[in-house]
């Protein structure tokens, strides 16, 4: 059964200057469902929307973002519900950090550098339960860090005092310690050096066996999605132009879009010339006609610039959002 | 093949690469220690500590220092450009120590021949100017071809790929990260140099356009014989790009040699933890083994053995207490007690 439904989200942000509107279409109708227990994975550059639909699927939106169309539904274990319905800050208050987590970008902006790590996680636990008892409060922390593979020093240090990879691993025990049923990582790996960007990884899945929740994964990089996920999804310009499991989508990859973005990786060991896709990706203000890719794409027709082609199943859900395949078919 | 093996001290290192008689730049033996704080609360971090390494003029390559975040990859950057003070060493760009260049003369020959390529675009250039004003302005302070500027300009920024009409009044916020990086190299090769330093040059660009960045410090070499210092902690396009590979731990070099044979049959452990830690675009691949982080960099920095022993797998009893020596295997340095005579 899906957790996450989100049906034909759309999630522009609108400013007006002068009278003049100006729209960016970040995320412009996306559909997709998580399956409860798996890691999904959302990729693409920089631009292209991941961080914003992260946003409106959280019920963050904050003008100038305007959720404009779409529904989000949520089935947790003992409720149902649409984030996007509910009328109150307080109401969606109650789910995140409790139901949904959620471990940001760039450890080191999130800690309070003038606290200790312990003064954040009591804060933390203190906003959604209420713990006053400070020895069930230790205990608590004290299994999770230890089911993590941390140690319990770290709470006594300030964060300057860890390392980065450090830093962002605590971040991650502090997001994961209600046992929440989904975790949204928003870059959790980027800025971080491989071999500290492995323990990250390396982490998530332990905290995935430990507590059996879902985790969707965002993040630019194909080679953590290839380590981690079960299905990925890739968005180009505010869209999700091809989603699949992460075995079809690494071999069998039917979008040109996602085949450049594949065959422009360099892997260790191979020296054969490689190339980036032509051009750059489009601005949101200002989109293309039709498929969004059509101005890079080497396939593109005159049927690509004016219509929009649809997200379609192909095979066992493998869905494809190209011409291409309806005419091979 | 026979393999040889010599135990080497630290000012030979510099000399050992196949006999350089005409060396571009050579690292000898440096050193930076940064002190902070004041009185008893005085304490020193060792950024760089005794490294040496040498480019051939006659034979321009791409040098990759490759390491993790805080491993003084950005440190050595500095110190070539002149950004920072050696605390003990020498560092010799054309045979002159750079030290010793002094007086306008001099100093202008040295920021024409070896210019910086930085790692975020968007911060490289100011918001509120137009990017090729910084174009023109290179090209006026290095007077260079001061009656067809835009000729020059045009130049260097064919070789990049782009087109001065492209650029010409555009603000860095009209163009892309990839764009704007390629600008900042056009801008690198206004003067002609012989040595580029990119420190970190795709980091912050996406992975769609990152190798047409990575194929141009390709091209440049082959095309114009410039040498580049690739500094970078992805390996997989150092694999890709670069002629030798130097892997850097807390301030030392600790495996030094041709990129292939470093990256594809590592001897020091922390060049292998290294490369099995890059994630390869395989979802059959993925990591089975379970590696252990450091959690304290200044506990790293300061111990007196081996900096990698506290995560080592193959720890002998004497790794944290003396440091090992470099040994010299075929054309290759490494810095680790396993493979001492």
């Amino acid at each position: 059964m899906s957790i996450l439904e989100v049906k034909n989200l759309k999630a522009y942000y609108i400013t007006q200057k002068y009278g003049h509107i100006n729209k960016v279409k970040a995320v412009d109708g996306v559909s997709f469902e998580v399956n409860k227990n798996e890691i999904y994975g959302i990729a693409g550059e920089s631009g292209c929307g991941k961080s914003t639909l992260l946003k409106a699927v959280n019920g963050l939106s904050k003008p100038p973002l305007q959720i404009l169309e779409g529904e989000v539904i949520y089935n947790f274990e003992d409720r149902t519900m649409n984030i996007l319905g509910l009328k109150e800050e307080k109401q969606r208050r109650e789910i995140r950090g409790i139901s949904i987590s959620n471990v940001p970008q760039g450890s080191m902006n999130v800690l309070n550098p003038v606290r200790r790590i312990e003064r954040s996680f009591k804060d933390f636990i203190g906003a959604h339960k209420n713990i006053k008892d400070k020895e069930k409060f230790e205990s608590m922390v004290r299994k999770h860090l230890s089911a993590l593979g941390l140690d319990w020093d770290v709470m006594k240090a300030f964060p300057h005092q860890l390392s980065g990879g450090m830093r962002q691993r605590v971040t991650i025990a502090l997001a994961t310690i209600l046992k929440p049923e989904i975790v949204f990582a928003d870059e959790p790996t980027t800025a971080l050096d491989v071999v500290v960007q492995r323990g990250v990884v390396q982490l998530i899945k332990k905290i995935k066996k430990e507590q059996k929740n879902t985790v969707i994964m965002v993040t630019h990089d194909m080679a953590i999605h290839a380590n981690l996920c079960d299905r990925i999804a890739i968005m180009y310009a505010g869209k999700i132009v091809e989603e699949g499991d992460v075995d079809v989508i690494f071999n069998n990859a039917l979008h040109p879009y996602t085949r450049l973005l594949l065959e422009s990786l360099p892997r260790m060991g191979d020296k054969s010339p490689r190339v980036s896709a032509p051009g750059s990706p489009p601005s949101l203000t200002n989109v293309p006609s039709g498929c969004r890719f059509h101005p890079r794409c080497k396939y593109s027709s005159e049927h690509c610039k004016e219509e929009i082609p649809e997200l379609k199943e192909v095979k066992n859900g493998h869905r494809v959002a190209c011409f291409l395949e309806e005419v091979e078919k | 093949m026979t393999t040889e093996k010599k135990d080497v001290n630290n000012s030979e290192i510099s000399n050992f690469q196949t006999n350089i008689n005409n060396p571009l730049l050579k690292v000898d033996n440096v050193t930076k220690i940064f002190t902070k704080g004041q009185g008893f609360s005085k304490s020193t971090l060792t950024a760089v500590n005794k490294a040496s390494f040498t480019l051939n003029a006659d034979n321009p390559e791409i040098f990759t220092i490759a390491g993790e975040s805080g491993s003084g990859k950005s440190t050595i950057a500095k110190l070539i450009l002149g950004f920072e003070q050696v605390s003990s060493g020498d560092i010799f760009y054309d045979g002159i120590n750079i030290d010793d260049i002094k007086g306008k003369k001099l100093k202008t020959k040295f920021m024409k021949e070896v210019q910086p390529i930085f790692q975020n675009p968007f911060e490289t250039f100011n918001p509120l100017k137009k990017a090729d004003t910084y174009l023109f302005e290179t090209a006026k302070n290095f007077k260079m071809g001061e009656k067809n500027k835009e000729q020059i300009i045009e130049d260097a920024l064919e070789l990049v790929g782009l087109t001065l009409k492209e650029i010409r009044n555009k603000y860095p916020s009209e163009m892309s990260g990839g764009q704007l990086q390629r600008v900042s190299i056009a801008r690198a090769l206004i003067t002609k140099p012989s040595l580029l330093i990119a420190d970190e040059p795709v980091s912050m660009i996406d992975a769609s356009l990152r190798m047409s960045i990575v194929n141009l410090f390709k091209k440049l070499k082959e095309e114009t014989g410039i040498s580049v210092i690739y500094i970078t902690h992805d390996l997989a396009t150092a694999y890709y790009v670069s002629d030798r590979i130097s892997i850097m731990l807390r301030g030392q070099i600790v495996e030094m040699g041709p990129v292939e044979k470093v990256l594809d049959d590592p001897l020091h452990p922390y060049t292998e933890l290294l490369k099995n830690s890059v994630p390869e675009p395989e979802p059959n691949d993925e990591w089975s083994k379970e590696i252990s982080l450091s959690d304290m960099e200044t506990k790293e920095f300061s111990r007196e053995g081996c900096k990698f022993a506290g995560r080592c797998d193959k720890e002998l009893d004497k790794c944290k207490k003396v440091e090992p020596d470099y040994v010299k295997i075929d054309d290759r340095i490494v810095k680790c007690h396993l493979y001492k005579n």
